[in-house]
């Protein structure tokens, strides 16, 4: 049991060790988006910008890609800008599963999985902050206190400095 | 090195002396000010007494000798930012002659022609078969590329002798319709820094766009 227990902690702790933290450049990219342009993180600088990652085999994602949604809509006149990052490998599944949720927001393909890498992502849904000198200030996971409803205090902070 | 050198030590001295200065009052400050004046704005249960002093003209003067320090101040600190990007810029060419020095160096650059039967959407580029670049381009991209803009591809470093560059370019043709086209080049590396340029441009007279590597010599 103690083996165990130690075991967690330590994947738990390996696991935080890899997350990409607050106080870190956030590495650029640049993908496809569906039924848009090619983005690219860097021509957002000077903009607070959120970067999710989410996937249609993920249960909570739909749910959160809605808030994300609703939080775009109220804020994106200061100055908001979110990217939803899909990660799925069937790229028609994505598509369909976007279509169906009919959002706003740019849903952008990483198929090879290069940036969910770079972003070191560990579970999903997962949200990163990016203040506008292009620093990641906030990391939020898919628990209660991840929920991007949770993150509007911290990106209205963001959009005031 | 000794470029370096030469710009860190004054950029450390500079810093320095911002340093010091914000911590503690400028000499001149302390030789001007008499210690009776002083100590009433040291102490705040004495700031009423020091009010009629302001009508003093000697104690008007003061806040505008502090304007120069605060010139000075500025200047040493635009001087400092000057010094900083200097710094950076000489980090920067020592970095790119360490990790490419000019005899295994090789650039290849990226040129759009007028792109009226191409829009860009990735480059990819092999160079003897192994990915070495694959660029996936933003609308405002291409349209730096299409006024005038030169990207560089790559950097990196191969060895002297014989060797093949593949680009393979995607986008959109004549007629908005998905286009892809390769081109490929045989090129010697001799001592001495390399640099290749994909160029787009458009045949006009085949309506179709063209894509070639050029060797600058």
């Amino acid at each position: 049991m103690a083996t165990l227990l130690a075991f967690g902690a330590a994947t738990a702790a390996l696991s935080a060790e890899r997350a990409l933290r607050a106080g870190q450049a956030a590495p650029d990219f640049a993908l496809r988006s569906v039924g848009g342009p090619n983005l690219r993180l860097s021509e957002q600088l000077g903009e607070v910008v959120v970067v999710a990652f989410w996937s249609s085999r993920c249960g909570p994602c739909r749910a959160h890609l809605k808030e994300l949604d609703s939080l775009h809509a109220a804020l994106k006149d200061q100055g908001l800008i979110v990217y939803a990052v899909n990660v799925d490998d069937d790229m028609r599944a994505a598509r369909e599963y976007a279509a169906g949720l009919s959002l706003k927001i740019p849903l952008l393909l990483d198929p090879g999985k290069g940036v969910a890498r770079a972003y070191r992502v560990d579970t999903l849904p997962m949200m990163f902050s990016i203040d506008r000198q292009g620093i990641v200030r906030g990391v939020r996971r898919d628990d209660r206190s991840g929920a991007p409803s949770n993150a509007g205090a911290e990106l209205r902070r963001l959009l005031a400095q | 090195m000794l470029r370096v050198a030469r710009v860190l030590i004054p950029v450390m001295l500079a810093l320095a002396a911002v340093s010091s200065g914000a911590q503690t009052p400028p000499p001149t400050d302390a030789a001007v000010t008499p210690p009776a004046a002083a100590a009433p704005m040291a102490d705040p249960a004495a700031a009423p007494a020091a009010e009629p002093a302001a009508a003093d003209p000697a104690a008007a003067a003061e806040p505008a000798a502090a304007a120069p320090d605060t010139r000075a101040l500025d200047e040493q600190i635009q001087t400092l930012k000057k010094d900083a990007v200097d710094l950076n810029r000489e980090l920067f060419m020592l970095e790119e002659e360490l990790l490419f020095p000019a005899n295994t160096q090789v650039a290849l650059f990226l040129s759009m022609d007028v792109g009226e039967y191409f829009a860009i959407d990735t480059v990819q580029v092999k160079i003897d078969n192994k990915e070495v670049s694959n660029y996936l381009y933003t609308p405002r991209e291409a349209e730096a590329l299409l006024r005038g803009g030169v990207q560089r591809l790559y950097l990196g470093n191969l060895k002297v002798g014989d060797h093949e560059l593949v680009a393979i370019f995607t986008g959109k043709g004549p007629s908005e319709r998905d286009y892809r086209r390769g081109a490929a080049l045989r090129f010697k590396k001799s001592v001495g820094a390399k640099y290749l340029e994909l160029k787009i441009s458009d045949r006009q007279r085949r309506a179709q766009p063209e894509f070639e590597i050029k060797d600058w010599e």
